[in-house]
C-alpha cells in the first residue's frame, strides 16, 4: 500500500487499541500490526522477525519514527515507572478525520484486532503473537510442535502458557475467518 | 620470539590490539579489500578529507565492542533483575567464547560492502541481495571457515554472522536473549558501537566537530537492563533485556544521539553528497554487466572503489558509452541541482509532499531530467532503560531527559533537476506548489 494508506491504518489501529483499553506502547502496536497483517490479511507489507517480545518489524519501527518526525504521533510519558505511550497528535487527528472514509473497508478488521488485543499487556501479547508467528510464518501445524517451538524460542514462556497461547490463537484465526 | 599480540595505531582509540589468531582474519583477502572501500562514498567531493576506509572503521568497531562487552559482563555491573535471565553471563568458558565471537563479528561486520559503501547499494544488487547478505556469505565462505575452525576453541561461523548482521537481516535465525544483546552491542539503535565509531571517526577525518561525544563515559555506564514495563499490568512481568545506562551516563547518551542527528543532517544527508551518490548509481547501472554487482563471491571481491574510479575516468572520456553523462557529472563536478526538499510547512499540508511534487514534475518535465531522493528517517532508539542514581529504579530515558524527547529526525528527501532546466522547474513550482501538495481529502 502507499505510505499514506499505511499511516491511516496505523492511526486507526492506535485509536481502536486505546478505545479498548490498551496502554498502547510501541510493543502493543507492533503485535497488533503483525496480527492485523496475519489474521486479516491487510497488505501493509511490514516484514516481521522474531525478536523483542516475539514478532517485531524494524520497518514498522522506521515508519513509527517517520510518523513521529512528521508530527502525526508522539511519545507520551504518563508515569516514569512505565514506558511511553504512543498518542495521536492534532495533526494526526486531522489527517485521520480528513480521510475517515478512505480505507473504511479495513475498519472492521482494525476493530477486530482492537477488540481482541486491546485489553492485553505486553507479556500476553508476546505469547499470542509468537504463537501466531510459529503457526503462520514457520508453518508449523501440529499443536504440540508449536508449543515446543514457542518454548524453545522463548525459554521464559512455560509450556502451559504456550499451550494456552496456541489455543487462543487458533480460536482467533477461526473467528477472523468467519 | 614470535610476537603473539599486535597493536595498530588509531586516531580515535590510540591503539587497537589483537592476537595472532585474530590477525589471520585481518590478513584475509576479504578483509584487506576494505582498505579500498571509502567509508563515506562520494563525500570526499564535498568534504575533501573524507578518504578514510572501512578497514580502519572495522578495527575501531572491534575495539569498542570489546570494551562494551567487558563493561556489561563485569560482575560488579550485573543488575539483579537480569542475573537469572541470561545463563551465559555466569559461565566463564561461554563468556570467553562469545567475547571472541563478538570481536570477530565486529571486525567483519562490513566485509560485504559494495564499492563506495552505501552510496551505490540501492538498486545495484539483484533482488534479495544486500551488503548484509554478502557479509553473511563471506563469513560463511570456505576461506573464512578455515580461519574460524583454526581458532581455539573453534568459532561457529553462524554465531559470527548473526552478531555481525543482527536480527533485522538474519531473518531465518531467531536470536536468543544473549545473542540479541551481543548483536545490539554492534548494530544496536541506541548504543551500537558501529554507530559510535563512525560518528567519531567520520567527524575526525572530515574536520567537523558535530560527531564527537564522551564515548569513554558512555561505555563505562552501559549495563544490561530489563526493558521498563509498558503499563501498570506489566510490573515484574517482562523478561526482555536490552542495553541501557546508569543515570550518570545520560548526558553522554544525549550527546551521542545529538551527534548522530547533526552528522546525518550536515554530512550523510547533505544534498550535494546525495546527488553525487545518485550520479554514481546511474553510472554503475550503465557500467556493470546487467546493471548489477556480481554476487558470486570471487567476482564480488575483485571490485573496490579503485576499479570503479578507473572505469569512471575512462567512461568520462568516451562520449558513446551509456554511462558517459553520469561519469562526467561526477568527474567534472557538474551535478543536478536541488529544486525542492522536505520542509516542515509542506509536510503539515501533506505528509508525502516530496513524493507528490516529484510525481507531478516527472509528468511535466520528464523523468530523465529529474532525480528523486527519498530515505525514511532512521529510527533512533531514545527509549532505553536508565538506572536512577537516587533510588535505583529502572525507568525510560524519555522520562528523565527533555533533550531525548526533542531530538528531531534528519531527513533526506530531495528532488534534483538537470542544470539546464532547474531554473524553469523552480519557477513553475513556485507558482503551482500549493495546488500540487494539497491533499485531496473527502471534504
Amino acid at each position: 500500500m502507499e505510505r499514506i494508506n499505511n499511516i491511516l491504518v496505523i492511526l486507526k489501529l492506535i485509536e481502536s487499541l486505546k478505545r479498548h483499553g490498551s496502554w498502547c506502547g510501541e510493543t502493543h502496536v507492533q503485535k497488533a500490526i503483525f496480527s492485523l497483517q496475519e489474521l486479516k490479511g491487510i497488505p501493509l507489507e511490514f516484514q516481521f522477525v522474531l525478536y523483542k517480545h516475539g514478532p517485531f518489524s524494524f520497518d514498522l519501527r522506521d515508519e513509527l519514527t517517520a510518523m513521529r518526525a512528521d508530527g502525526l504521533i508522539s511519545f507520551k510519558i504518563v508515569n516514569e515507572s512505565y514506558g511511553p505511550q504512543l498518542v495521536i497528535s492534532d495533526r494526526g487527528e486531522e489527517i485521520k478525520r480528513k480521510f475517515s472514509r478512505i480505507l473504511n473497508k479495513y475498519d472492521n478488521s482494525i476493530e477486530f484486532i482492537g477488540k481482541n488485543l486491546g485489553d492485553k499487556g505486553v507479556v500476553e501479547l508476546e505469547r499470542i503473537a509468537t504463537a501466531l508467528y510459529v503457526t503462520r510464518e514457520m508453518r508449523i501445524t501440529d499443536k504440540d510442535s508449536r508449543i515446543e517451538k514457542i518454548v524453545a524460542l522463548k525459554p521464559h514462556i512455560q509450556s502451559i502458557q504456550a499451550k494456552n497461547a496456541v489455543e487462543e490463537i487458533d480460536a482467533l484465526i477461526r473467528e477472523a475467518n468467519t | 620470539m614470535t610476537k603473539n599480540f599486535h597493536e595498530f595505531r588509531d586516531p580515535i582509540h590510540t591503539f587497537v590490539k589483537m592476537d595472532s589468531t585474530e590477525k589471520k582474519v585481518l590478513e584475509s583477502y576479504p578483509f584487506q579489500r576494505l582498505r579500498y572501500i571509502r567509508q563515506l562514498s562520494t563525500t570526499y567531493l564535498l568534504y575533501p578529507s573524507a578518504n578514510h576506509t572501512r578497514f580502519e572503521h572495522s578495527l575501531g568497531v572491534m575495539e569498542l565492542a570489546s570494551r562494551v562487552f567487558d563493561t556489561i559482563t563485569h560482575s560488579d555491573n550485573l543488575h539483579n533483575d537480569i542475573r537469572d535471565l541470561i545463563p551465559e553471563i555466569h559461565d566463564i568458558d561461554a563468556l570467553r567464547y562469545w567475547r571472541r565471537v563478538l570481536r570477530m563479528a565486529a571486525l567483519c561486520h562490513d566485509i560485504g560492502h559494495l564499492p563506495f559503501s552505501h552510496g551505490a547499494e540501492a538498486e545495484l544488487l539483484p533482488k534479495g541481495w544486500d551488503h548484509e547478505r554478502i557479509t553473511k556469505e563471506l563469513i560463511l565462505s570456505p576461506e573464512m571457515r578455515k580461519i574460524w575452525s583454526s581458532i581455539k576453541p573453534p568459532l561457529t561461523p553462524e554465531d559470527i554472522a548473526k552478531l555481525a548482521i543482527g536480527p533485522k537481516k538474519m531473518i531465518d535465525h531467531p536470536f536468543t536473549d544473549w545473542e540479541a544483546i551481543l548483536s545490539e552491542i554492534i548494530v544496536g539503535n541506541s548504543f551500537g558501537v558501529d554507530r559510535m565509531d563512525y560518528l567519531l571517526r567520520d567527524s575526525h577525518h572530515i574536520g567537523v566537530a558535530y560527531g564527537r561525544f564522551d564515548h569513554y563515559r558512555l561505555v563505562d555506564t552501559l549495563r544490561i537492563l530489563p526493558v521498563p514495563p509498558e503499563g501498570p499490568q506489566e510490573i515484574g512481568q517482562s523478561k526482555e533485556t536490552t542495553l541501557g545506562i546508569e543515570q550518570g551516563g545520560l548526558q553522554s547518551a544525549e550527546s551521542l544521539l545529538l551527534a548522530r542527528y547533526f552528522m546525518f543532517s550536515q554530512v550523510y544527508y547533505h544534498r550535494v553528497r546525495r546527488i553525487y551518490d545518485i550520479h554514481l548509481r546511474d553510472f554503475l547501472k550503465d557500467w556493470l554487466p546487467g546493471g548489477f554487482f556480481p554476487t558470486h563471491l570471487s567476482d564480488f571481491l575483485e571490485l573496490s572503489d579503485n576499479q570503479v574510479l578507473a572505469a569512471m575516468y575512462n567512461t568520462c572520456q568516451n562520449v558513446s558509452h551509456p554511462g558517459h553523462d553520469a561519469a562526467r557529472r561526477i568527474i567534472e563536478r557538474s551535478h543536478y541541482k536541488r529544486i525542492y526538499e522536505f520542509n516542515p510547512d509542506d509536510i503539515r499540508i501533506n505528509p508525502d509532499s516530496v513524493g507528490v511534487v516529484y510525481t507531478v514534475l516527472k509528468d511535466k518535465f520528464g523523468e530523465d531530467l529529474l532525480r528523486f531522493d527519498h530515505e525514511k528517517p532512521k529510527a533512533s532508539e531514545n527509549n532505553f532503560p536508565v538506572i536512577r542514581s537516587d533510588n535505583g529504579r529502572i525507568v525510560s530515558a524519555l522520562s528523565l531527559s527533555e533533550t531525548l524527547n526533542h531530538i528531531p529526525s534528519a531527513r533526506a528527501e530531495f528532488i534534483f533537476a538537470h542544470p539546464e532546466i532547474s531554473t524553469t522547474v523552480t519557477q513553475w513550482l513556485e507558482k503551482n506548489k500549493k495546488s500540487v501538495i494539497e491533499l485531496k481529502g473527502e471534504e
